[in-house]
């Protein structure tokens, strides 16, 4: 196991509180969360490709990290407009 | 000494990115948790990246590596400012059709 996927590995960790934030406080706490778990799983693929020695591996960090800008805004603007 | 840069480089990444978790989950207020959110779209990823590039140098997993750390950095500050906004508008009792600007007729 090298140093990248240790990282990932470690990564990981930072799920439980956001999930706990996600399941316990107010909607938009929980968007914001979500917003902060989008790139903390973009930090782990980015991780997980070069752990795997994978470049290729890296367009689904760019995929992810585009998805969860776009999921941040729809989220944003719903709540918004409750 | 490139391994050590590189761990040493991770380590911090990893650790930016865990204390701006705890801190999302420990603050009282969606302000408060936005704050540690925008923070957790540039430290960690920055020194993540860092750590890759002296592993890669600009090669082609770098560049992409860059690129996807700058959607990051210049894409996310957009979403924290409009949930900051929706969370105002939530704070101040504003909806679609009461707004400032007059909304539905």
């Amino acid at each position: 196991m090298n140093a990248f996927e240790t990282a990932a590995l470690a990564l990981i960790a930072g799920f439980v509180p956001l999930g706990w934030v996600c399941l316990r406080e107010r909607e938009l706490d929980g968007v914001v969360a979500l917003e902060l778990a989008g790139v903390v799983t973009t930090l782990v693929l980015i991780c997980l490709a070069e752990g795997y020695h994978r470049g290729i591996y890296l367009g689904v960090a760019v995929v992810c990290s585009a998805v969860t800008w776009i999921s941040g805004f729809v989220f944003a603007r719903f709540f918004g407009r409750l | 000494m490139e391994n050590i840069l590189v761990d040493v480089l991770l380590a911090a990444g990893v650790a930016a990115e865990l204390v701006c978790c705890l801190g999302v989950a420990v603050m009282r207020d969606v302000y408060d948790r936005l704050h540690y959110a925008s923070a957790g779209t540039s430290v960690g990823p920055f020194l993540v990246l860092a750590a890759l590039l002296v592993r890669e140098g600009l090669a082609s997993q770098g560049l992409e590596a860059i690129a996807v750390v700058a959607l990051l950095f210049l894409a996310n500050p957009l979403v924290v400012h409009a949930i900051a906004r929706a969370a105002r508008r939530i704070d101040a009792g504003e909806t679609a059709s009461s707004g400032p600007q007059g909304g539905e007729v």
